[in-house]
């Protein structure tokens, strides 16, 4: 099984950095919508909680640019019936599943720095402020990778994705707003609720989604 | 068999409770006569959790029921949730209503309006994906594993997020002293209410599941003459 995922990781990332089509759409969003607020602005800064709001709007949607691409990919260039046939569900899932969240890692890696750059962003607890975005970006992936498999069935169609994912994942977005409002002002937690809330829900979603994955991809 | 005891509860339960919300249950002290929606506001809000859930449990039943021994579950979930859709626009409209009689306004973003919204839109998606993929052999079982993922995530909608937040709505379900406060004519009126709501919302899936075995046979027949 650790074979038939890491062949599997290894095969989509040269096709993903073949043509970098996911990653580039991801980017260009991000930085597109990072410099318009920014523009729109002009230099004023804004309060902490509408910082955050922006900052996590920017990641949702980058990341859902390029999320489903992994599924729909495989629908389109009709890949999906030979890894079907040659590899078991469960494998192509934690592929896939580690695929987006190293894809994710790679848009917060661009997005964050962009944005507090641009908006003039102070971070004052720098470490509880990663640990919000990496733990938030975790959950996003883990939700979005079972959704990615539903959409490419659907014809992957256009904004259906972020209609399935927003809703579902908005529990991820209100708690990391709060946990990254906190860190912009410097209110140090008594304890981490938000940080574990946001890995207690990826564990969950991540558990439920590979349950589910093998009624979704397997077809009679 | 229970079922149908319960469907035809429905034809007694559902007058009673409008009496007894009119003319027998007290109004409350500061709120006066305005505290009767509560006697339909709330079982809405009920009933649209318990047609959501259903939907979730029928939804698994379809997944792992591969022999097709119950035919149709997934549309029968369907069905459930769109009748969980409709009261759950119905429980908005009378908490709107509520609200602006006591609160001054009719929207006021309170975590439990937030949660409410946040589930329609769950199943607003749902509705999308089940017409994406019409014509689809696979909408049966995409639309019901969306299902399942939505059913996972109405408990933090439903029970944490409103007592995690700060909420103007009272908490009637889980207090400091764990008790509801409510005059006892008043708990019993809310309770029938309940009941009566619960046996519409079977009536109506009933009657729908119904609606739905007519028009599969029909169109079975339609395919044999052809």
């Amino acid at each position: 099984m650790v074979r038939e995922i890491l062949r599997n990781l290894s095969k989509d990332f040269s096709v993903e950095f073949r043509t970098r089509f996911a990653l580039n759409v991801s980017i260009a969003f991000a930085v597109t919508a990072t410099v318009s607020v920014s523009l729109t602005a002009g230099g004023v800064p804004f309060p902490s909680l509408v910082q955050s709001i922006l900052l996590w709007m920017i990641i949702f949607f980058s990341a859902m640019n390029g999320l489903s691409h992994i599924f729909v990919r495989e629908e389109d260039q009709a890949t999906a019936l030979f890894l079907r046939i040659t590899m078991s569900a469960d494998s192509i899932f934690i592929s896939k599943f580690i695929y987006n969240q190293s894809f994710m890692m790679i848009v917060l890696a661009v997005v964050t720095p962009l944005f507090l750059f641009f908006l003039q962003v102070k971070v004052i607890l720098i470490s509880y402020f990663v640990l919000t975005i990496l733990s938030g970006g975790l959950s996003i992936a883990a939700g979005a990778t079972i959704l990615a498999a539903m959409v490419a069935k659907a014809g992957g169609k256009g904004s259906l994705f972020s209609i399935l994912s927003f809703p579902l994942l908005l529990p991820v977005l209100w708690v990391s707003i709060f946990a990254t409002k906190n860190s912009l002002d410097g209110a140090r937690p008594a304890d981490y609720n938000s940080l574990v809330f946001l890995l207690a829900f990826s564990g969950f979603i991540s558990a439920i989604s590979f349950l589910l994955f093998r009624f979704v991809w397997i077809e009679d | 068999m229970l079922i149908r005891q319960v469907i035809k509860s429905f034809y007694i339960l559902m007058p009673l409770a409008i009496l007894m919300a009119f003319l027998w249950a007290p109004s409350a002290e500061i709120l006066g006569d305005f505290s009767r929606i509560i006697y339909f506001h709330v079982p809405l809000a009920w009933v649209s959790v318990l047609a959501f859930l259903v939907s979730g449990v029928l939804s698994a039943a379809y997944l792992f029921d591969k022999k097709q021994r119950y035919p149709w579950l997934d549309e029968k979930a369907f069905n459930s949730a769109s009748i969980g859709m409709a009261f759950a626009l119905l429980a908005v409209i009378t908490g709107s209503l509520w609200a602006k009689l006591t609160w001054g306004s009719f929207w006021n973003w309170d975590p439990r309006e937030t949660s409410i919204v946040v589930i329609l839109l769950i199943y607003i998606a749902y509705f999308s994906l089940r017409s994406a993929l019409a014509g689809n052999d696979r909408r049966g079982v995409i639309g019901s594993s969306y299902l399942i993922l939505a059913m996972m995530t109405l408990p933090f909608f439903v029970f944490l997020a409103p007592r995690i937040y700060d909420s103007l709505h009272p908490e009637t379900i889980i207090n400091a002293d764990r008790t509801p406060h409510l005059d006892d004519r008043m708990r019993m009126t809310l309770l029938i209410s309940i009941f009566a709501f619960t046996s519409l919302y079977a009536y109506i899936l009933h009657l729908m599941n119904r609606a739905l075995a007519v028009a599969k046979r029909l169109e079975e027949e339609y395919h044999a003459a052809d």
